[in-house]
């Protein structure tokens, strides 16, 4: 049945990290591989590739290569990141930070944050950040990695990129373990009656041909996009259709903590020296938004036009479409890269054979899709529970929601439950982070909850945020760590 | 903030009413107030004496210490089920509790079984390569370690035990947390005019029961989902056709065995329990391939030692109600469906609807998001089960009888062709994070009923085949004696413990 033999080489497309980081990992992972990438020029549009801030996955994907962090962080002169900042995005309530670890700890049979709905019930909460030893490192600009049996002990970072240093970085280790790299631009691409890619050509007049295509050449997706177009459409969910990069020389440091302030039209971000706007082109014009970012000296580059919505089969035949070739959502929460590396990861897990077995694709598809849904979800989730004024935020919180984001939120609404999803990106903490930051408070107090008496439970919320705030001096200040590790690998 | 609390009424007092009755007794005890209303004159079902390692979990969750639990219902360890001839005649396979190989590296082990079996090499049997089902042929038993990456750390364990002494034992934590029992046959449901809801149960002295919330655990009956609510019932006896047991206790004439076995008979299959004082046995047959009398001899013919009880005869149908939660009525247990006993499912059923009905346990008056959440979960477990079961009736090549021929040609779900397909081609497991039987169980039955696969991962082709069968030698090896240094099973229990005199 499957006599078709195992597949012997790869071709990678794309210009960007994206295309990079999967070429390498196939190499490395599945050595037996042939893998050549076709460098063609970087897409401007591919955020994958684009976007600085990243979430936990690509220090983990990284460590899986080999590549630690002496050279895969302090090298490339990235930034650590412990979250995010929301400012703005609920009226009259404060900012909250999005940290990449726990959020205080069950007491008794019920979890943080449900004891944590009754106290704000109660009005004697405080803010639900405050319990989460990475939201408060990062709030005070300080950084140390999880040190186990410490406070300090179960947080994730994420980095902060020099992206053309990181790319220079992956680049370099995959030429060193074997990927072979050819430049050019696809000119023509040819699909046999199978749906598969029978062969490509490029304008330099090669044709190039392999048992299995991967496609990371941004939303264009110049390959995939040959078999076929379907996509689901999510820009009623997500109202952001242009980002704006730009550039801030004077920028400090990467900040620990990445600020996302809510704007009329959109939101913005500064991430050191990369600062974006992302707009709803309906609410706000090229013009004002080049303005509105350019204001404090930034260089800012030409708008970028991005569709939200995803390709339900990334994978078809022998071609798999890979980040914004897949899936395109605006950079809120930085799922890019993730969403990205996530399919590498997974491709990896289930390389096929040359039969390239319909059953085979639709099980990537359907975990995929299923991931893609699930960050669509919890972007998707930051408008429908924000709270502004502005007409696009009023239309985007009165959209209907997805169904499993729509069940999320009324579960949630209902009795503070999160409900199991697979593939889901973001930890229960992070959604109740998110959720209750913006004011998105549970109607009602869980009857487990009550089982623990309210002065009782106060003390221990009370105890844990006195031991975070005891032990915050001792953690250096971001700038502080990095020099350190800088001066360390000088020696 | 004060509430007013939630009035549980539990109609039907067996192993679901008394695990149910317990559990919101212990953990809910400021919000409800539990009554349970059960009939001598009723008879207890109480096949389910085996169960999935979950149940630990509950256990640990009421704080039931073990060794006096495992004392009182006369329980011993399991360490997975053994299949006997389902394959084929004279197969005999473990599904462990537990992984096969280390448990370790970034390729699951037996994706280099597979490369191994497939290039012709001569292989030990796959039991003796888990730490598991090695400890369980031994007939032994220790606690699983906590050092992850030692081979005592890749197993877990459930119990074998006398579903009978359970339920008591569980009403007397249920009565000490403040739950109510009463004696009682409910003979009318009143409902509410409007809303369609349960107000009350009428018993047969007269007494009238209010509750806010009804829980049924009256069994097959299903007296309140089913009979009162009329919630219709999904029929899956075209997958799995068996619809009688036929149950017999025996003394225990060989090994006290830390496992259950499940050996394929012509119309069915027969369980093998052992427990401190008997050996549970019966068999679940369908009745349109077989006459109950001679289900029933057969039965008698295959137990090990003299019978204790006459065969008793149990029917059912293989299914569940659409919804478990309709109103302010919850079924768990046999009342909301029934799985036959063959992994044994049904305890951890039961303990997944009071686990989930725990996590949204409702005000007074029930929402409607609570419910909806509620059947969702209780829907994924049934699915996923379903496939499961069907898998080993249907990965087989006996040919001998009609019940055989059956389920070896009938047509399957579209969900397990997919996954007998990726593991066919592949050796792939579709993965899942949540459900009970997660890749090891799937990955011991599929080998176990000779399913190798045709094509494997790869990345498991790197290593050389020298190389390979050296470190298969090695695991055996020190699997056979990390094993050796263990305590016999029989003599575990004696020390941890004994079982309590029958009253």
């Amino acid at each position: 049945m499957t006599g078709a033999g195992p597949i012997r080489d790869v071709l990678v497309v794309g210009g960007g990290l994206t295309a990079w980081c999967a070429a390498a990992a196939l190499k490395r992972r599945a050595p037996f591989l042939d893998v050549t990438l076709l460098a063609t020029p970087l897409a401007p549009d591919a955020l994958a590739d684009r976007i600085a801030c990243t979430l936990p996955s690509l220090p983990g994907f990284q460590a899986d290569l080999g590549i630690g962090v002496d050279d895969g962080v302090t090298r490339t002169g990235a930034g650590y990141r412990l979250g995010t900042r929301f400012v703005g995005w609920a009226e009259g309530l404060p900012d909250y930070v999005h940290a990449y670890g726990p959020y205080g700890h069950a007491i008794g049979p019920a979890a943080f944050h449900l004891h944590w709905v009754r106290a704000a019930h109660d009005g004697v909460a405080r803010p639900f950040d405050s319990y989460s030893p990475a939201a408060r490192i990062a709030r005070e600009g300080r950084f140390v990695p999880p040190a186990p049996g410490s406070i300090f002990g179960a947080h994730d970072f994420g980095l902060t990129l020099d992206l053309t240093r990181h790319m220079a970085m992956i680049r370099a280790f995959a030429l060193h373990i074997g990927v072979r790299e050819m430049a050019g631009t696809v000119a023509e691409v040819r699909v046999d009656a199978r749906g598969h890619i029978a062969a490509l050509t490029t304008e330099q007049d090669r044709t190039l041909s392999a048992d299995l295509f991967l496609d990371a050449s941004g939303p264009a997706a110049t390959l995939r996009s040959a078999i076929d177009d379907d996509r689901q459409d999510w820009s009623e969910w997500l109202p952001c259709d242009r980002v704006l990069l730009g550039t801030r020389v004077s920028g400090e440091g990467a900040p620990v903590l990445t600020d996302v302030t809510a704007h009329a039209a959109g939101w913005c971000w500064s991430s050191g020296e990369q600062v974006g706007l992302a707009y709803a082109s309906q609410h706000l014009s090229d013009a004002d938004a080049a303005a509105m970012l350019s204001r404090d000296g930034t260089a800012v580059d030409a708008p970028i036009a991005i569709r939200a919505g995803t390709r339900p089969q990334p994978w078809r035949g022998n071609c798999i479409a890979i980040g914004d070739a897949a899936t395109q959502v605006e950079p809120l929460e930085w799922c890019n890269l993730h969403l990205a590396l996530s399919a590498i990861d997974r491709l990896i897990a289930m390389l096929p054979d040359r039969a390239m077995a319909p059953v085979e694709a639709a099980d990537f598809n359907r975990q995929t899709l299923a991931e893609a849904e699930r960050v669509r979800d919890f972007l998707a989730a930051h408008y429908r529970t924000a709270r502004r004024p502005e007409p696009m935020w009023q239309a985007v919180a009165r959209a209907e929601p997805p169904a499993s984001l729509a069940h999320t939120l009324s579960q949630f609404a209902e009795r503070g439950r999160l409900p199991f999803y697979e593939e889901e990106t973001f930890a229960r903490d992070g959604w109740a982070a998110m959720l209750l930051g913006q004011g998105f408070l549970p109607r009602r107090v869980d009857p487990l909850v009550h089982g623990f008496p309210p002065h009782e439970v106060q003390a221990v919320m009370t105890r844990l945020s006195d031991a975070i705030a005891a032990a915050l001096p001792q953690i250096p200040a971001h700038a502080e760590w990095r020099t350190g590790q800088m001066r360390r690998l000088a020696r | 903030m004060t509430q007013e609390r939630v009035r549980v009424v539990i109609v039907g007092g067996g192993t679901a009413g008394w695990m149910a009755g317990a559990a919101l007794a212990r953990l809910l005890s400021g919000q409800c107030t539990v009554r349970l209303i059960e009939s001598e004159a009723i008879g207890v079902v109480g096949v389910g004496e085996a169960t999935l390692p979950h149940i630990r979990a509950f256990n640990e969750r009421l704080g039931i210490p073990e060794a006096e639990f495992m004392a009182r219902t006369r329980a011993t360890f399991k360490l997975g089920i053994e299949f006997r001839d389902w394959g084929r005649i004279g197969d005999s396979y473990i599904h462990p509790f537990g992984t096969f190989g280390r448990g370790s590296g970034a390729i699951d082990f037996h994706h280099y079984w597979t490369r191994l079996a497939r290039e012709g090499h001569e292989l030990p049997p796959l039991d003796a390569l888990s730490y598991a089902c090695t400890l369980a042929r031994e007939a032994r038993f220790d606690h699983p370690v906590r050092d992850a990456g030692t081979l005592p750390s890749t197993f877990g364990y459930a119990y074998q035990f006398d579903a009978l002494l359970f339920a008591p034992y569980l009403r007397g934590l249920a009565e000490e947390a403040g739950a109510m029992r009463t004696e009682g046959m409910v003979i009318d449901v009143e409902r509410d005019g409007e809303t369609g809801l349960v107000r009350a149960v009428v018993l047969a002295d007269g007494e009238r029961v209010e509750g806010d919330l009804f829980i049924d655990c009256s069994g097959f009956r299903s007296l309140l989902l089913g009979q009162t609510l009329e919630e219709p019932f999904e029929d899956w006896s075209k997958w799995l056709p068996t619809d009688r047991a036929v149950a017999m206790p025996c003394r225990t004439e060989t090994a006290v065995t830390p496992y259950t076995s499940a050996i394929a008979m012509p119309a069915g299959w027969r369980w093998r329990i052992p427990l401190q004082h008997r050996t549970g046995n019966g068999y679940v047959y369908a009745s349109d391939f077989i006459a109950d009398a001679d289900a029933a001899r057969a039965l008698e013919e295959a137990v090990e030692g003299e019978k204790l009880a006459e065969p008793r005869l149990l029917r059912f149908k293989a299914g569940r109600r659409r919804r478990s939660w309709v109103g302010n009525c919850v079924a768990i247990g046999l009342a909301s469906g029934f799985l036959e006993p063959l992994e044994s499912t049904s305890i951890y059923l039961a303990q997944q609807a009071i686990t989930a009905l725990i996590e949204l346990f409702p005000d007074k008056r029930a929402s409607a998001s609570d419910r909806d959440e509620f059947n969702r979960i209780i829907d994924l477990e049934y699915d996923r089960i379903r496939d499961f079961l069907i898998l080993h009736y249907h990965a087989t090549t006996r040919d001998d009888s009609p019940f055989w021929n059956y389920v070896r040609t009938m047509e399957i779900p579209d969900s397990l062709g997919e996954k007998l397909d990726l593991w066919r081609r592949r050796a792939r497991v579709v993965k899942y994070r949540e459900g009970v039987f997660l890749d090891a169980s799937w990955i011991a039955v599929y080998l176990g009923q000779g399913i190798v696969p045709e094509g494997w991962d790869p990345r498991a082709d790197v290593a050389g085949t020298p190389e390979l069968l050296r470190a298969v030698g090695d695991l055996r090896s020190e699997i056979a004696s990390e094993v050796a240094t263990r305590p016999d099973h029989r003599g575990f229990l004696e020390r941890y413990c004994p079982m309590v005199d029958a009253a």
